[in-house]
Parts: structure tokens; sequence; C-alpha cells
């Protein structure tokens, strides 16, 4: 082997021997600064990608759009209306909670966010987001839009996160059915990705006998997720030798969504 | 000046990977490794690990290194130990590249080391998280890979081999071949 060679072996194992002594803390801090590192690429690469798809929408006529815009403002009206009269009855409920010396619910705060990337690799099922540690957010905070449960975030930098999806096999969800007491976790399968989600609800009792379509929401056990998040309904229920084991079709399409809620704090 | 090419077109590959859509049953275009590949052909074996190096590390940075409750699934530094190992396997074809038969190497040994890359993956997964599961899907995923990865490879080879020619940031074939008699 030429001396040349042989030098650079020796500085790459010394090098690949110090990333290995990284410890879990050190590698999230080298991988958030990493990722905002690349981030302007792929905020651009997203703004672009969303231009073209504009310019196509563009195409639509005039008046389409105007009869969309009414009607979206007619929406808009409603939910402000509907947020109101919760935003009552969560603090009536607090009220009523302090007097009878319980611990009051937190009020969460979600902040809007933007999906500027899907998940590129083979084995992990991730999404990026132009949020991030400049907008108050952390690692393990819940995901989730209007339909359901998204995912949590993992890697966070200044002002992008990478959201680890519901359907990854990594990201267990404590999980109660809709009208039955049965608990279990809801976690994707190894072959599951964005867009041909797997998701299963393991540990339910043999007896649990679920039908389609019952709704399994989040039981907030484990202190990531918040409880009554909708995470999919129940499409097949199975009978194994040490549990049950349902089948749920998830309640958000993780392929086709662009912009997500990122629920922060528990600030009251 | 090779470097700073190669090592700018391993980032810029990697942001650009994001956004090409699964291919059907979640198999992927993987633009990094196909760069990588390219530049272990273009630069000696020494600089192969320099640039082993750096691909490996962006894509456990980006890609490999999930957490998961509080632990790493991949440790850093496994994705640097595969580019290399495969990147001296693709050096070992250099002399061929010299004498000119560049992207027919490329295209011919990308899939079934981008084989080995994705399978080697899933072996580490597998072995954290337990259950040797090997459904067909996954034999699709790894075997699609491969296959799109040598349908991709002869237009990313083309590039960047006229760039890297266009800017004389290796010399032409006539020069190579004179060098290695």
């Amino acid at each position: 082997m030429r001396q040349i060679n042989a030098i650079a072996v020796a500085i790459f194992l010394v090098l690949v021997v110090v990333l290995f002594a990284f410890t879990p803390r050190n590698t999230q801090v080298m991988q958030a600064r990493f990722l905002g590192l690349i981030s302007p690429l792929l905020r651009n690469g997203s703004s672009l990608q969303k231009q073209i798809v504009g310019f196509r929408e563009g195409m639509k006529k005039l008046n389409e759009l105007d009869a969309e815009n009414k009607q979206l403002r007619i929406e808009l009206s409603e939910l402000k209306a509907t947020d109101q009269t919760l935003q009552g009855l969560a603090a009536e409920n607090n009220q009523l909670r302090r007097a009878l010396q319980y611990r009051e619910r937190s009020t969460f705060k979600l902040i809007p966010a933007r999906i500027i990337a899907r998940d590129a690799s083979t084995w992990w099922s991730t999404i990026k987001v132009d949020r991030g540690s400049n907008d108050g957010i952390v690692p393990d905070q819940p995901v989730l839009t209007e339909d359901g449960l998204v995912g949590k975030t993992t890697v966070v930098a200044g002002g992008i996160s990478t959201v680890l999806l519901v359907c990854d096999e990594n990201c267990g969800v404590a999980a109660t059915v809709e009208g039955t007491l049965e608990r279990g976790l809801v976690r994707g399968t190894r072959t599951s990705t964005a867009a041909e989600p797997d998701l299963t609800l393991n540990f339910l009792s043999k007896e649990a006998n679920l039908k389609p379509g019952e709704r399994v929401f989040s039981s907030g056990v484990g202190g990531v997720f918040p409880a009554g998040v909708l995470i999919g309904e129940v499409k097949k229920f199975r009978v194994e030798p040490l549990e049950g084991v349902a089948s749920v079709v998830p309640a958000v399409d993780f392929s086709t969504i662009e912009d997500v809620f990122i629920v922060t704090g528990g600030a009251k | 000046m090779i470097y700073i090419y190669l090592l700018l077109a391993e980032f810029f590959s990697l942001a650009a990977q994001e956004y090409i859509p699964p291919l059907p049953y979640g198999a992927r275009i993987l633009l990094l490794p196909l760069v990588f590949f390219y530049a272990a052909l273009a630069v000696p074996p020494a600089g192969m690990l320099f640039l082993a190096f750096t691909a490996g590390f962006m894509w456990d940075a980006l890609v490999a290194t999930q957490r998961v409750d509080g632990n790493l699934e991949i440790s850093l530094g496994w994705s640097i130990i595969l580019y290399a190992a495969l990147g001296a396997i693709m050096s070992g074809f250099r002399p061929l590249f010299q004498r000119g038969h560049g992207w027919e190497i490329h295209c011919l040994l990308s899939g079934p080391l981008l084989c080995v890359f994705v399978l080697s993956e899933y072996l580490m997964i597998t072995f954290r998280r337990g259950g040797f599961y090997f459904p067909k899907l996954i034999w699709w995923r790894i075997g699609g890979e491969g296959l799109a990865a040598m349908i991709v490879s002869p237009f990313i080879f083309l590039l960047l081999h006229w760039v890297a020619l266009s800017f004389g940031l290796i010399p032409p074939r006539e020069e190579r071949e004179a060098a290695q008699l």
C-alpha cells in the first residue's frame, strides 16, 4: 500500500472512532446544526416546487377562485365562532376543576407549520417543517392537523424541524378505542411508509372484538401526545396467541398534507 | 478543486433527493450514493476516503440517525464505514475509468452496490428493533432502489463528468491513459 493511502486510512479510522464516541445528545446537536445548514436549500426547493404547482393552479378560472374564496371566508367565520365558544368552555371547565380541587387541564398552543420536504429515506418515515427552535419548538412535541395526529418532532434546528410520522415503527402512541375501555399502543409496521401507511393497535384484550370503523384516539399516556387526538379508524381486528391486534387506517393522508400544527407548551 | 466540486455535488444531491417522490411500494431514488460512486471513480483511494467520510456524515446527519426514546437507532459513523467499503470496491475499477470506460462501470456497479447499502441499513435496524422480518416488500424496496439507481446513474455520471471536464477538474481521457502508462 502506498504511504499516502496508509496515512489516509489511519486518519479516516481515527475520525470514525471519534464519531462513534459521540453521545446521543452530542449527535443530536450536530444533526440540528447540519439541518440548519441545509435548511436554506430545502426551503428554496420547497418554494420553487410550490411556485410550479401555484402556476398550474393559477390556470383556474377567476370565477372558480372567487367562489372558493367566498366559501373559505364562510368556513373561517364559522371556525372563529367555534373557537371562541370552545375557549369559553375550556375556561369554564378549568374553573370547575379548580373548584373541585382537580389539577387544571393544560391549554395547548398550536403553531402552524408548512411541510418543506418529505422523507427521502427507505426505512424511516419523516417530514421536514419550516418551524424550529426560533419558534419555540423542542424535540418530542406532537404534530397534528385538523384531521388527526401526524407525529412528533425529533431533530429541531433554528427554522426547521424533522417530524417522525405516526406510521413509522419507532413512533408509538398510547391509544384508546372510542366507546370501549380498550387501551393499546398504535405504531407503524416496518414496511409502512407515508404513501402506504400500515398501522397496528397492539396489546388489546382478546375479547375486544373491535368493529371496522371504530375510532382510535390518543390516550395521553406517555406524556408526549395529548389525550383525545384522532389517530384513525379500525380496519380489521384479529386475535393473536397473547393479545388482540387491530389494523388501523390513519385519519391523516400523510402523502398529501401540506400544513400541520405543532403543539407547544401546556401554558395556562 | 475536484474535491470541493464533489463535496458540493454531494451536498446538493442530498437536498435534491428530498424532492424526488417515492416509487411504488416505498422504493426511493437515492442521489447521494450515485454521486459518491462517481467520486470513487474520479479520485484516488485516499481522496475517496475523504469523500466517503463527508457523504456518510451527511447521510447520518440528515437521514439515517434517528433518535428513539433518547437513544440513537444507528450510531453516527456507520454510514461512513458503509460508504468507504462500497467506495473501495468502486475504486478498484478506477483503471477502467482512466481508460475511458466510465459510465458503463458506474451504471453496472451502482445497482448492486446500492442494494448492498440499503440492505445493510435494513439489517442494522432489524438488529436494533428485533424480529427477523423479510417480506417481499422489503426485497422489492432493496432491489427496486438498485434498479432505479442503474437507470438514473448514466445521467448523473454524464452530468458530473461533463462539468468536471468542462472546468478542467479532471484531465481528459488521453492524459489519464498516458498517466497510467
